[in-house]
């Protein structure tokens, strides 16, 4: 069953983000997304995940889509003009790519580029509202398409948005006014603080798929919870790491059971980021 | 200066319906020089506003002001016995000296009057052209002091390009090629080799790339 359809039927959707290399050289990205094939439901590509310049989603995603995998592609408001946005959704519809998640993207200062020149001709609703317009059979112009394009298209919710949840909860309205299927929040640590979040959606369904980044340090675990002021490191967390006797193995156990943790809690889904870790997912998505 | 156009009145009209007292600030500065926004201005701008309300039978105030520089506190400070009496000010300042007023009168509506354009001059009465972006390293040292990021359609660093036909830009017959302008110059200043060196992809950190941009002279700066 398709990734949209799960979705759709409210079944438990996995999916595992994989960063394509800066380079020609794919052998371990397509490695390792074959490692997962028949665990995940699909492959999240990153567009430039925080400016860093590497292959693009699209073509990310066409390379794991030749070896018969699932893949959700990213778009970016930070690099493309109206323009370039539309060709690239219509070229990545053509070529079977329907599964979408908008992102606004980092500015060029935080990436390996930092001269460029950003686009940001369109922002993140304005995007998916572009996305809603292509499957309605027109562009942006109002121009008649040659053949629908159809998505399933997601962005993301920022549910650590601990002093701004009344701005975050405007923002996800006007994201679910512009056709946003799915939802996908910063990584998660401590789930009592993602419910806490979700208190406050009151009635609104949506499908919120909460992101597992694997830890790999007490270093990484303290770094996180000091600079990434969305995002919850409980002290313990970091204190468990510290004291384990095989760090490697309790990092994977805290993905594990945040996982379970997921599940358990009646989550549409988990994004997995292994950034750096991909030879552990087969092992994290088999437990 | 900085080069702004008057908003349409109706635009002005739907910001302010529902208030008794308007104020209209203009700014002694850039949009006094480029006529949109000097006290001439706000005295048009306030009768147009006062016709209005009239025409419509609404009883509103419409006040007149100018200061000297809306983008400067010092300015904005000394006006305040002026702007708190009125429910809303509409003002004809650039777009900084907008913010500016927003800023100091925080609990104040301030709505622009005029939209802010470009850094440029006047080739005529009544005719302003754009001559800066303001992207922060500045090229014109080589370029005989003529700007492709602010005066070519594609920002062309080593130009012209092949859209550029007997002196005009494929835009628009009005628009001069701003390579072909480059090139007649140096050929005057009898520097046609410095057109031969090639420009390095430009640096845009120092344009908005970076961010929002703040200048800050230490020897100055409390």
């Amino acid at each position: 069953m398709s990734f949209a359809q799960k979705l759709a039927d409210g079944q438990f959707v996995t999916l595992a983000e994989l960063e394509p290399p800066k380079g020609v050289d794919v052998i371990a990205f397509v490695g390792h997304a074959q490692r997962v094939k028949g665990k995940v439901d699909a492959v999240v590509v990153p567009e430039m995940a925080n400016a860093v310049m590497k292959i693009s989603s699209l073509g990310g995603c066409m390379l794991l889509a030749n070896k018969g995998l699932e893949t959700v592609m990213q778009v970016c408001c930070r690099d493309r003009n109206r323009l370039a946005l539309q060709a690239d959704l219509l070229a990545a519809a053509a070529l079977g790519i329907t599964n979408l998640m908008a992102v606004e993207g980092d500015p060029p200062s935080y990436g390996d580029h930092h001269k460029a020149r950003p686009v940001y001709d369109l922002n993140n609703q304005e995007l998916m509202q572009a996305i809603a317009k292509l499957a309605s059979g027109k562009d942006m112009a109002g121009v008649e398409l040659e053949g629908t394009p159809h998505f399933t298209v997601g962005t993301t919710l920022n549910t650590g948005a601990l002093g701004a949840v009344q701005q975050e909860l405007a923002q996800l309205d006007q994201n679910l006014d512009a056709g946003a299927q799915y939802f996908i929040t910063p990584p998660v640590f401590d789930l009592d603080q993602l419910a806490a979040f979700t208190k406050h959606l009151g009635d609104r369904q949506i499908k919120l798929i909460p992101n597992v980044l694997l830890l790999k340090s007490v270093g990484m675990a303290r770094a996180i919870g000091r600079h990434l002021k969305h995002v919850h490191m409980p002290d313990e967390l970091i204190e468990r790491v510290k004291n384990a006797p095989d760090r490697v193995r309790e990092c994977v156990q805290i993905a594990v059971e945040l996982i379970e943790g997921i599940k358990a809690a009646g989550y549409s889904g988990v994004m997995i980021s292994p950034l750096g870790w991909e030879d552990r997912l087969p092992h994290i998505l088999g437990a | 200066m900085i080069v702004a156009n008057g908003k349409p009145l109706e635009e002005i009209i739907a910001a302010v319906k529902d208030r008794q007292k308007i104020l209209v600030a203009g700014c002694n500065e850039c949009v006094t020089v480029c006529e949109v926004g000097g006290t001439k201005e706000v005295g048009i701008l306030a009768s147009a506003l006062r016709l209005h309300f009239l025409n419509q039978g609404i009883k509103a105030e419409v006040g007149e002001t100018t200061l000297q520089r809306q983008c400067d506190r010092e300015y904005l400070v000394q006006a305040r016995e002026t702007v708190e009496p009125y429910d809303i000010v509409v003002s004809i300042a650039c777009g900084v000296g907008c913010q500016f007023m927003a800023e100091e009168f925080s609990t104040q509506p301030v709505v622009p009057g005029v939209d802010t354009m470009f850094m440029g001059g006047a080739l005529e009465r009544g005719v302003w052209s754009e001559r800066c972006q303001g992207c922060g390293t500045c090229l014109l040292a080589k370029t005989g002091g003529i700007c492709p990021v602010s005066r070519c359609a594609k920002r062309v660093l080593n130009g012209p390009c092949g859209g550029s036909t007997k002196g005009k830009c494929e835009i628009s017959k009005d628009v001069d090629c701003a390579w072909q302008l480059i090139i007649d110059r140096l050929k005057a200043l009898g520097r046609l080799d410095d057109y031969e060196t090639l420009m390095p992809i430009k640096d845009w950190s120092t344009d908005r790339a970076g961010g929002p941009r703040k200048r800050i002279k230490e020897e100055v700066a409390s």
